[in-house]
């Protein structure tokens, strides 16, 4: 797990609390909060763009934001609970998964292959 | 017109993900001020979509155009891998992605 890729979920991660944050917050220590998260998200997102390839880490960014602001929803907002969303979480994950076994460094990126 | 601003906004998430390319690749501070802005047109033209469509329907049209678009550009323009593995595991990802804001 290099830096990377960290830098990718942690983005993803501070997407969750601005997503919510644009649904949920209604005093301005929370719409602070919602643009401190916007900044540090993009940010993370755009420079591991740097080492890996944008298209990848675009993808997982959205996927993993997506997921997780799904799943703090169900957990902590009172959405329904639906085996569907279950499943395709499940599946989300095994694609970026997937997508970190065989996304090499940037040597490889600029060769143009992959692992 | 609701769906027109949602395309529009779908293609502008497309450039700003291309531009973050571009500044990686020149390190140009008119790149970067183009990434702002495509990614900004980009928000505009999603909450002016969502006044009249459905939020999860919005969203999940929103991400399907912009990160697939962004892939594909990737590696049009800028050599991304097109290994049939990260093809693949991208459109895994953006495909539960699309049906989780679809559906919620």
């Amino acid at each position: 797990m290099n830096v990377n890729w960290i830098n990718v979920f942690v983005a993803a991660f501070f997407e969750v609390f601005w997503v919510i944050g644009l649904k949920h917050a209604h005093t301005p220590l929370a719409w602070g909060g919602t643009v401190i998260s916007i900044l540090i998200s993009f940010y993370l997102m755009i420079m591991a763009g740097k080492k890996l390839p944008v298209g990848t880490v675009y993808a997982v960014f959205v996927g993993m934001g997506t997921a997780g602001t799904v799943f703090a929803e169900m957990a902590f907002f009172g959405e329904p609970f639906h085996l569907i969303k279950l499943v395709l979480i499940l599946i989300l994950l095994a694609g970026v998964i997937g997508l970190k076994v065989v996304t090499g460094d940037k040597e490889a990126k600029e060769k143009g292959v992959d692992s | 017109m609701a769906w027109v601003s949602l395309i529009l906004a779908g293609l502008f998430e497309m450039i700003g993900v291309t531009m973050i390319n571009k500044w990686h690749h020149d390190r140009k501070w008119t790149s970067f001020i183009y990434l702002l802005a495509g990614f900004g047109a980009s928000f505009l033209f999603l909450t002016i979509a969502m006044k009249t469509l459905p939020m999860g329907t919005a969203y999940a049209v929103w991400t399907g155009i912009g990160a697939s678009g962004g892939a594909i550009l990737g590696m049009v323009l800028y050599g991304e891998s097109r290994d049939w593995r990260r093809i693949f595991f991208i459109a895994m990802v953006l495909f539960a992605a699309i049906g989780l804001k679809w559906i919620s």
